[in-house]
């Protein structure tokens, strides 16, 4: 056994011997292995960190949510566009309370009514977006208080004019002055502005690209000041339009619950709309399908490196026969001296792992570097597992064991007297 | 006759080329421990298949070879790699050293495949090298020395496994005349000391420093004297 091991031993030392006699040679062959190992840690880590970053994005609208909004209806689908020229259309709250009420393991349920008013301080005039809401909805949008407080249950009951801002809409409106305790103009309402928020998640705030210009109030000061109908001043004309919720937030017990509570959302609303003026938004199925899709391209990445591994590998395969041809001398002699055939195989086996597990490892490190400086330089976010390293790895062996073998068998072949022969 | 080392029995070797070419037909012949034997015989006398035949680098077609009592002549490559690792010491007309590796690692390389330590087959090598007179060339390339130093090299790697045998094929074949004084007078020295020793040449100088001269022709063997005249083999 001892001697096996020596023996075993003293031939990788060789294949190492021989590949260092040829540097030049050897070193491109492993260049080949090193680019493929390389290139795939990279793509893989990259594509990681990049799938991270919007599941993260993702997260923070809560996947145990489930989001209904009401969506204006395509105009010629003849969306209730009553002789009094009001369009009324989306969720009723008897939608919300059927939705609360018949989906297991709701835990919250938050409704949202989005209008669009003119906020006006010290004849500064702005267009905001004014969400009447629950005080629960702190809690769903996991919004940042910047100052003051939220909304509270008791600005709810009582119905209080009072407001939240975002940062940005505070700074403009009020501008020089402690927004807390100021009283600004919804509209002609007087409201008096309680706190300040950082803004509001993306997915929350209905689609429009504006997070900024919000200004949260008690649902019930909203409707009782302003009343069901929301004017819509555009191109000098003037729509009316009643829309009872804007949105209707659905926080789950769990991930399962979220599922099942969908697809039901789904269909009892499809029942009760058949105008399609709603949408539900789930953010755990988005998040299900950015992994879906950083799977595909995982998959993608891995023909691409195997492909790259593979011309890696023709060139091992190329390198090592000739190699045999170089050494037929050589290895007629070692048989003459008592090498055994499986001697030879192992030695020519070695050389070309020894060039893949060279290569591997120096695209391992490489692969390392690359994500590192794209972090550093692009400012993405770029994660390394383990699995990501461990197996363009173990591919580049494998490519060296598959290549190298035929060249190493056919090493061992050669009859020893014409291998002696041969000049 | 006391220790037979090595005994052919009507030993043929037949090449499967066309109608099949007999090499050797029938050759039947005896070498006994420390023996110092030339095999002679002129080109495409089989001298050649004889030499792999009983360097066990070949397999004969028919007959029987004993080698220190074993019958080698049915054995499997892997069987016959080992008698060539552990009984048998080749010396070869171009010297055959490995390139690519110093003096001591050639030296060694029968020890390597004998799964000995490092340590042993470095001063097993070097003990060698300074037998041959090359105890100052042990880190120099095959490329770094003279052909007479090369074959120097050659016959200690011949000897590191301590063979039964030694085999030179044209040992001085590729030397000046000087040169092949000197590694023919290491053969001889190599014999006084007890080592039997068959060297296959064409050149009567050569065997003229062997006791006993084997010609071959045709495959056959012509004549078996004792260097001086007398009959040998009897």
């Amino acid at each position: 056994m001892k001697a096996f091991f020596n023996k075993l031993w003293d031939i990788i030392r060789l294949g190492l011997h021989d590949l260092g006699a040829h540097k030049v040679r050897s070193g491109l062959t492993v260049l080949g292995i090193l680019f493929g190992v390389w290139s795939v840690i990279a793509m893989l880590a990259i594509n990681e960190g990049g799938s991270y970053e919007a599941q993260r994005a993702l997260r923070r609208l809560g996947s145990n949510n489930i989001i209904v909004s009401s969506v204006k209806p395509p105009a010629e689908s003849g969306a209730s566009a009553q002789s009094s020229g009001i369009l009324e259309y989306g969720l009723q709250n008897k939608d919300v309370a059927r939705l609360r009420d018949t989906i297991p393991g709701v835990v919250r349920c938050v409704v949202v009514r989005r209008t669009q008013r003119y906020a006006s301080e010290a004849g500064r005039s702005l267009a905001v977006t004014v969400i009447g809401t629950e005080p629960a909805y702190a809690r769903i949008a996991q919004t940042d208080m910047v100052g003051g407080r939220f909304i509270t249950g008791a600005d709810y009951l009582r119905a209080r004019p009072v407001c939240v801002l975002t940062a940005s809409l505070a700074r403009r409106l009020l501008v020089y002055r402690d927004p807390l305790g100021a009283t600004i103009w919804l509209g002609s309402e007087p409201f008096a502005v309680v706190g300040i928020i950082r803004q509001l998640p993306l997915a929350l705030s209905g689609g429009a690209s504006d997070v900024e210009n919000y200004v949260v109030v008690p649902m019930t000061a909203d409707l009782a000041r302003f009343g069901e109908m929301n004017i819509m001043v555009s191109a000098g004309s003037e729509t009316y339009e009643k829309v009872a919720v804007s949105q209707c937030i659905l926080q789950m017990a769990d991930e399962q619950a979220v599922i099942d509570g969908a697809t039901v959302a789904r269909s009892l609303l499809e029942r009760q709309h058949p105008k399609q003026d709603y949408e539900v938004t789930v953010p755990l199925e988005i998040i299900e399908q950015i992994k879906q899709q950083r799977r595909l391209w995982n998959f993608m990445f891995l023909v691409i490196a195997s492909v790259s591994l593979l011309v890696g590998g023709i060139g091992i395969m190329n390198i090592m026969l000739a190699s045999v041809t170089e050494r037929t001398r050589e290895i007629g002699i070692r048989r003459a001296l008592g090498a055994k055939r499986r001697d030879i195989t192992v030695q020519f086996l070695i050389e070309a792992i020894a060039l893949t597990t060279v290569g591997g490892l120096l695209g391992i490190f490489v692969g390392m570097l690359v994500p590192w400086a794209v972090e550093r330089l692009l400012k993405f976010t770029t994660i390394l597992v383990a699995s990501t390293l461990v197996l363009p790895f173990v591919m580049a062996v494998v490519v060296g064991l598959v290549s190298g073998l035929y060249p190493a068998l056919r090493a061992a072949r050669l009859d020893p007297i014409e291998a002696l022969r041969h000049e | 006759m006391t220790d037979t080392l090595i005994h052919l029995e009507k030993l043929w070797k037949i090449y499967p080329v066309g109608p099949g070419v007999a090499a050797l037909q029938g050759i039947d012949l005896a070498i006994t421990q420390g023996e110092y034997v030339a095999i002679m015989g002129p080109s495409g006398s089989g001298k050649s298949t004889m030499l792999n035949l009983l360097g066990c680098l070949d397999r004969p077609s028919r007959g029987r070879y004993w080698l220190g009592g074993q019958d080698v002549s049915g054995m499997s490559d892997d069987q016959l790699s080992d008698v060539r690792n552990r009984r048998i010491g080749f010396i070869f007309q171009s010297f055959n050293l490995i390139p690519q590796l110093t003096l001591v690692a050639n030296i060694e390389v029968p020890l390597f495949y004998q799964g000995i330590s490092r340590r042993s087959r470095h001063s097993r090598s070097r003990e060698l090298a300074a037998m041959v007179g090359l105890g100052d060339r042990l880190d120099h390339r095959p490329s770094e020395l003279s052909g007479g130093q090369q074959q120097r090299a050659a016959i200690a790697r011949a000897l590191a496994n301590d063979p039964l045998v030694l085999l030179a094929d044209e040992p001085s074949g590729n030397l000046d005349s000087q040169t092949s004084v000197e590694i023919l007078a290491l053969f001889d020295d190599l014999h006084r000391r007890g080592r039997t020793i068959i060297i296959v040449t064409h050149d009567q100088g050569v065997a003229a420093h062997t006791h006993r001269i084997v010609r071959l022709r045709d495959g056959q063997v012509d004549s078996d004297t004792l260097n001086g005249g007398g009959k040998a083999g009897t």
